[in-house]
């Protein structure tokens, strides 16, 4: 297991070297200074904006619920969370395409339309999991007649 | 959470691998040979190049989240060898996440064709690819113990991430991944283009239903009146009028454009068979050709048909487009149409072949 770990640190040390050896050749002195910025920035986004945002508005908005009716609105939320992050350059952009070909849809339409789905889905979910909770016999007497 | 690694893992990898290929399509060394078949290849790999990059996004995230108190994990102290190395993994980390997260930041936007950083797009994400690989494989040399054990089936106990289950976490980020996938893939997949509501392109919209990524304006291309003249030369210099390049042999090829931004559409094209055009001009088939362009940008103006391109039966210099002329946009009077090459090869506005070898 040791050698295989040091074989495998070793490639990736040349491989990651090879990398930076790349960046150092392409990039003017101007744009090495700049990218270490943008590699830490998304790093600030990821570990102090979009995972915080995450774990505080699922706790926030599903504090008061639990078991199943927690799970399907935290995962309705994160869809709509990672759906709403994706959609955002193409809002942003939205008519600034550099030709009518790119982004030629109404990205604004298409976002609430698909965010209204998720949030459809989830409420089914929710409907269909309280209804099987009023009626507790029913899963067992579905669970029978499929014996038969 | 080892089972999410697994997956970003492969995501990764498709990624990489898929990137290397395009990148060797434009710019290959010369030892590697760049088969012309299957004539869609170039297509499904780098619209799995896209998507495998979008499906990332969520196992990424997902990934941060599972580990995010070990974030906040207190600093090793006093110094030690244990120390130090756990110093140097973290090192590691921070290398393979902020690399990560900017490269599938730059590569969405580049399929918006948007560029608001102050850096070159295509070798910056080309060294970056190489780095996340070196820090993924440091990555797995520090946690192969756990990996191992884990495919034994003998998992260490790691502790719940509070209301989800580790089962329902994967569950719902599986769902997440498919999700943005599925919102996405329709610009490479056009039975599915209707719901390509997260796609920066749409299969059947532009002139003669087509996509277009350089305009006839952008190119600084107008259109051409009856003096245009197109020429080959190799062992002999033959010049066309647009009606003599009609009256030759036209033969059709399906050939789809599949743009490095992992969109593509098929299409109809009809034109002359560079092959033929070739032995006009008593070039043998198998020729290295240098494609040039009416355009005035460097980068655009020419390319090259290395010679197993030139002598396929499907390469085209292509007149026409799913039945009428070609769009002053996809590059009338003459463009080249090829199988398995990406779209930023296919050079439009082209009047004049050169035979190199």
């Amino acid at each position: 297991m040791t050698r295989a770990r040091t074989a495998l640190a070793a490639c990736g040390i040349v491989v990651g070297l090879w990398g930076l050896w790349l960046l150092l050749g392409n990039l003017s002195a101007d744009q090495l200074i700049r990218l270490p910025l943008w590699l830490g920035g998304a790093v600030v986004v990821d570990d102090f904006f979009l995972v915080p945002l995450t774990i505080g508005a699922g706790w926030l908005l599903t504090r008061r619920l639990t078991g199943h009716t927690r799970a399907i609105v935290r995962t309705m939320l994160l869809y709509v969370g990672i759906t709403t992050l994706i959609a955002t350059p193409l809002l942003l952009r939205q008519g600034k395409g550099i030709n009518p070909t790119v982004l030629p849809r109404d990205y604004l339409r298409d976002w609430l339309v698909l965010e209204a789905t998720i949030v459809l889905a989830g409420v089914l979910a929710l409907v269909v999991q309280r209804l099987r909770r009023a009626d507790g016999s029913a899963g067992s007497r579905l669970r029978t007649a499929r014996r038969f | 959470m080892i089972v999410l690694g697994r997956w970003l893992g492969v995501a990764v990898v498709v990624c990489f691998l898929t990137g290397l290929f395009s990148h060797f399509q434009q710019s290959a060394p010369g030892w590697v040979y760049l088969p012309s078949r299957p004539a869609s290849l170039y297509r499904v790999t780098q619209g799995l190049h896209v998507l495998s990059g979008i499906v990332a996004v969520p196992l990424l995230l997902a990934k941060l989240w599972t580990v995010y108190p070990k974030l906040f994990a207190k600093p090793p102290w006093p110094p030690s060898r244990q120390a130090v190395a756990m110093v140097l993994e973290r090192l590691s980390i921070l290398v393979l996440v902020s690399a990560l997260a900017l490269e599938l930041f730059l590569g969405f936007l580049n399929t918006l064709q948007w560029y608001p950083w102050p850096f070159p797009f295509r070798q910056t994400h080309y060294a970056l690819a190489w780095i996340i690989v070196g820090a993924l494989l440091v990555h797995l040399a520090v946690k192969l113990p756990l990996i191992v054990a884990h495919w034994r089936r003998t998992p260490p106990p790691v502790p719940e991430t509070g209301g989800l289950s580790r089962r329902g976490l994967f569950r719902t980020v599986a769902g997440a991944g498919a999700l943005v996938g599925i919102a996405s893939v329709g610009q490479s997949v056009p039975a599915l283009g209707p719901v390509a509501v997260l796609a920066p392109r749409t299969p059947g919209i532009g002139p003669q239903g087509l996509p277009v990524n350089r305009t006839a304006g952008d190119a600084g291309v107008g259109m051409v009146g009856a003096d245009w003249r197109f020429t080959i030369s190799g062992p002999e210099r033959l010049t066309f009028t647009l009606d003599e390049l009609r009256a030759l042999p036209q033969s059709r090829s399906d050939l789809p454009i599949a743009c490095v931004e992992g969109w593509s559409q098929g299409a109809r094209w009809e034109g002359v068979r560079i092959r033929d055009l070739l032995a006009l001009c008593g070039a043998p088939d198998a020729s290295r050709v240098r494609v040039v362009s009416m355009e005035n940008d460097g980068f655009y103006a020419t390319s090259e048909l290395p010679p197993q391109f030139a002598a396929d039966p499907l390469t085209l210099l292509a007149l026409r487009l799913n039945g009428t002329d070609l769009d002053l946009d996809h590059g009338f009077p003459a463009r080249i149409i090829a199988p398995n090459r990406p779209g930023v090869l296919q050079t439009k506005w082209v009047d004049h072949l050169e035979v190199l070898s």
